[in-house]
């Protein structure tokens, strides 16, 4: 499964930024989704080849335009094999609408939804009434905050940023960035590698996700099994991997994402467990392990 | 060839002008496409002319014109029509008027049947269970029509769809998954109702061509020509296009047809292209303006819809207490984009449904016109279903006009007291004599397909503001059928910047005209949707309505 990143945030709080800083520095094959074509900006001499709305560049990273349907712009950069894809939602779009769409795709895992934030403008903005409510549900689903631009924000500003988000979004690991700049481990659950710390990272890396496996060997029962989702507190981040379902035993993957989930046909070669990613508030292991068990069958 | 050219002169029981210096006539002297003059009886040996009196029984009007339609509507009937009240095929044929979930699935097994190849999906429009009583449509209802074929039966408020098991498994929709816009019942699986743009978005993907997503061609455009000239209509918008190659293509070959029955004002998607790219475009299609044919409008979109609860609305919001809708363009954008059309010499036509966004358009249009100062530029607010008076006075400060969706009051009218707007602000839905009142040009639109173009139902609808149920929904927002006649007409043709062209039928415009069996000013109001369309003539061509 290929790993992919939903970035929201509104105008302006730099998501076009970021997906330029990565196409350019790339450390892997990155496949970038943008809703505006027009605005990757990368230089000539990088670019291997450009067709129409898919642009191939020489570091083996590939730029698609998102176009009217996730899904087909998903299937079309998948045959690009990228390692990583990241999805630019627009700036006046709910990231978490796109985000839960990429949960039926099954050659997809759904990494953190990241979100940006303009500190300089952020406490404007929640002041502004035409686009206050924007801002606000662009964060409610957020699993990464990355707070940009700290360098135009005093610290007494970041300080307030950081308690308005916080009180907004309890749930999400904050990042401070100057010119979108983050280390690519920002934009997994997978820990990697500490960066080094430089002037571009205010402060390098700030989120711990923590993560185990359930085994899911026994079928589980399906109403049983949704009662448990249904129920799962907001610490449970994802929950992703293979089980089966019914009296039939139906081979299936699971992603689960923030009080929604799918079901699509398991790649063939999985191994039945279900992996589970939370915030810090996560419960214990057993705890779920007891949960789970009671949905299967038998 | 003579060396003179033909004068035809068209008698009739009375002709409606709209033209002060004589507003009413018997008589109308055509040549060259164009009016020559009005008048009586005398006109007929005046010019030497043809008499033409085959209306001499009927009532001739100022050629309808829809200010607010789509083209697509002539795509449309590729595909069954299940909607609960009966339409008018480009056939002539009535089609639709099915009154319960039975009736419909009823019909569809019927077109099933009839298939031939049994990969095609069967997709059907225009269904709209608000007038049912009793449980929704469901998967299982669609899986009887069949089993093994793709079933989609899309909602005539374009943001709910019906599929069948096969629609679901090909979408990736597991009964068991639970996903915004999936709609689930009390036991928690799939009742195969896709609700919003996300979902309803992958399953037309999985459904393919067979779906609605098919582009604008000239059969179509034939169709909607038909469609528009059997109700009256000589012009007709169609407000977003993206104006690609092939769309122009199609544009210009339709409208070169000499027995194509309609004007085509089509208007440029702005958000198809860079700002650069669509000042450009606009620029480029102008050059190409027919009399039949004719570019220039630019159309923008600021929320979603009052009934999809996509619409931006003020305080107090959705009566229900649904969240507000998203901006489809930031504030800050619109502004960007409002600003650069306007500071180019454009006129815009701006969707805006909630009054939050209609409130927002006046503010950019207000800071574009004090960034590059611009008298007549017409800017106009389609649907703008919301405003108030202080909205409504804010535009008229601006110059700006409006053209609001009266066939709303009938068909959602009662939607909306009960779920989107309440009680109270329901009586300024569609607020035409406020609009007038503040001094602003007004046009009432049917926004066909979502409602069927038909500018008499138009009319009686903002005459007579009678909801679905009988009930009059803001009686002090009635305007009189002089009024209504003006925003399909003369009204309608200001908002296009035609007015010199069509919408009167005065010395020098074009001989457009309805022919109908009765005069809409004088019928009991009640019945000014009833009035048979006779024939339409067009540059003076007559087009008969059968």
């Amino acid at each position: 499964m290929i790993p992919l990143t939903v970035i929201g945030g509104f105008l302006g709080t730099g998501k076009t930024t970021l997906v330029n800083h990565l196409l350019v520095s790339a450390r892997k094959r990155w496949g970038v989704l943008v809703n505006d074509f027009g605005a990757i900006n990368v230089d000539a001499a990088l670019i291997a080849a450009q067709d129409g709305q898919t642009m191939a560049l020489t570091n083996g990273c590939v730029c698609c335009s998102l176009g009217d349907d996730l899904g087909d712009a998903l299937a079309a950069i998948a045959m690009r094999q990228p390692e990583h894809v990241v999805v630019e939602a627009s700036g006046v779009s709910d990231p978490w609408k796109i985000a839960q769409l990429a949960l039926i795709e099954p050659g997809f895992a759904l990494e953190p939804l990241v979100v940006l934030v303009d500190t300089a403008a952020f406490l404007a903005q929640l002041d502004d009434r035409w686009i206050a409510d924007t801002v606000a549900r662009q964060l409610s689903f957020a699993e990464i905050i990355v707070l940009n631009k700290c360098d135009q924000a005093s610290a007494e500003t970041i300080a307030a940023v950081r308690a308005r988000v916080q009180r907004l979004r309890p749930e999400a690991a904050l990042i401070e960035a100057i010119d979108a700049a983050l280390p690519e481990t920002a934009l997994s659950f997978a820990p990697g590698p500490r960066p080094v710390a430089s002037r571009f990272h205010v402060e390098a890396i700030g989120h711990d996700f923590p993560t185990y496996a359930l085994s899911a060997d026994v079928p589980f029962d399906r109403d049983r099994l949704r009662a448990v989702l249904s129920d799962l507190p907001r610490s449970v981040l994802r929950i992703k991997g293979k089980c089966f379902l019914g009296a039939e035993a139906a081979s299936v993957l699971l992603q689960y994402a923030a009080e929604r989930w799918a079901f699509t046909a398991a790649p063939a070669g999985l191994q039945p467990a279900l992996v589970v990613i939370g915030t810090p508030e996560l419960p214990a292991q057993s705890d779920l392990v007891a949960q789970f068990r009671a949905a299967t069958l038998g | 060839m003579s060396d003179k050219p033909q004068v035809t002169v068209f008698a009739a029981r009375r002709i409606v002008t709209l033209d002060p210096s004589l507003p009413i006539a018997t008589h109308v002297a055509v040549r060259d496409g164009k009016v020559l003059a009005t008048g009586g009886v005398e006109l007929a040996t005046q010019f030497g002319g043809r008499l033409d009196d085959r209306f001499i029984n009927n009532v001739i009007v100022p050629g309808f014109i829809e200010g607010h339609g789509h083209a697509t509507d002539g795509l449309m009937w590729r595909s069954p029509y299940v909607g609960f009240f009966p339409r008018t095929a480009p056939t002539g044929q009535q089609a639709g008027g099915f009154k319960s979930i039975a009736e419909v699935i009823a019909h569809l097994r019927q077109v099933e049947v009839a298939m031939s190849d049994p990969n095609q999906p069967l997709v059907a429009w225009g269904f709209d269970p608000i007038y049912f009583d009793g449980p929704r449509m469901t998967v299982a209802d669609l899986d009887q029509i069949s089993a093994t074929r793709m079933v989609v039966v899309a909602h005539v408020s374009g943001h709910i769809l019906n599929v069948n098991t096969k629609v679901l498994d090909k979408a990736g929709f597991s009964p068991d998954s639970n996903l915004d816009g999936l709609v689930r019942d009390s036991q928690g699986r799939l009742t195969g109702e896709l609700q919003g743009p996300a979902v309803m978005g992958r399953a037309n993907r999985a459904t393919g061509d067979g779906g609605l997503m098919r582009v604008l061609d000239v059969p179509g455009l034939r169709d909607y020509g038909r469609i528009a000239q059997r109700v009256g209509v000589t012009t007709s918008t169609d407000l977003a296009n993206a104006l690609t190659p092939e769309n122009v293509f199609a544009l210009r070959a339709a409208t070169s047809e000499a027995d194509f029955p309609i004007r085509l004002v089509p208007a440029m998607r702005a958000r198809e292209y860079s700002v650069e790219d669509g000042l450009a475009r606009i620029a480029e299609l102008k050059a190409l303006t027919t009399d039949k044919l004719r570019f220039g409008l630019v159309k923008l979109v600021v929320d979603g819809s009052i009934q999809g609860f996509t619409a931006r609305l003020r305080w107090p919001g959705y009566h229900n207490g649904a969240q507000n809708g998203l901006w489809y363009v930031a504030p800050g954008e619109l502004e960007a984009i409002v600003t650069a059309y306007h500071g180019a010499g454009h006129q815009l036509h701006i969707h805006t449904n909630g009054d939050e966004a209609s409130e927002l358009a006046t503010e950019m249009v207000g800071r574009a016109i004090a960034a590059h100062p611009r008298q007549d530029h017409r800017h106009t607010l389609q649907h703008c279903q919301m405003a108030d008076s202080a909205i409504f006075r804010r535009m008229k400060t601006f110059g700006m006009c409006v053209n609001l969706f009266a066939n709303h009051i009938f068909y959602w009218g009662e939607q909306h007291a009960a779920l989107t707007m309440g009680p109270s602000r329901v009586r300024h839905l569609d607020a035409c004599a406020t609009a007038l009142a503040c001094g602003v040009p007004l046009a009432i639109h049917s926004d066909t397909p979502v409602t069927p173009v038909d500018p008499r139902f138009t009319m009686w609808c903002a005459v007579n503001r009678i909801s679905s149920t009988g009930r009059v929904l803001g009686e002090h927002e009635r305007i009189t059928p002089l009024q209504a006649l003006h925003a399909v007409t003369l009204g309608a043709a200001y908002t296009l910047k035609l007015d010199h062209l069509a919408g009167s039928i005065e010395v020098g415009k074009f001989a457009d005209f309805a022919v109908l069996d009765d005069d809409p000013l004088t019928v009991d109001p009640i019945t000014i949707k009833d009035i048979p369309v006779v024939a339409t003539v067009m540059g003076g061509q007559v087009f008969t309505a059968s």
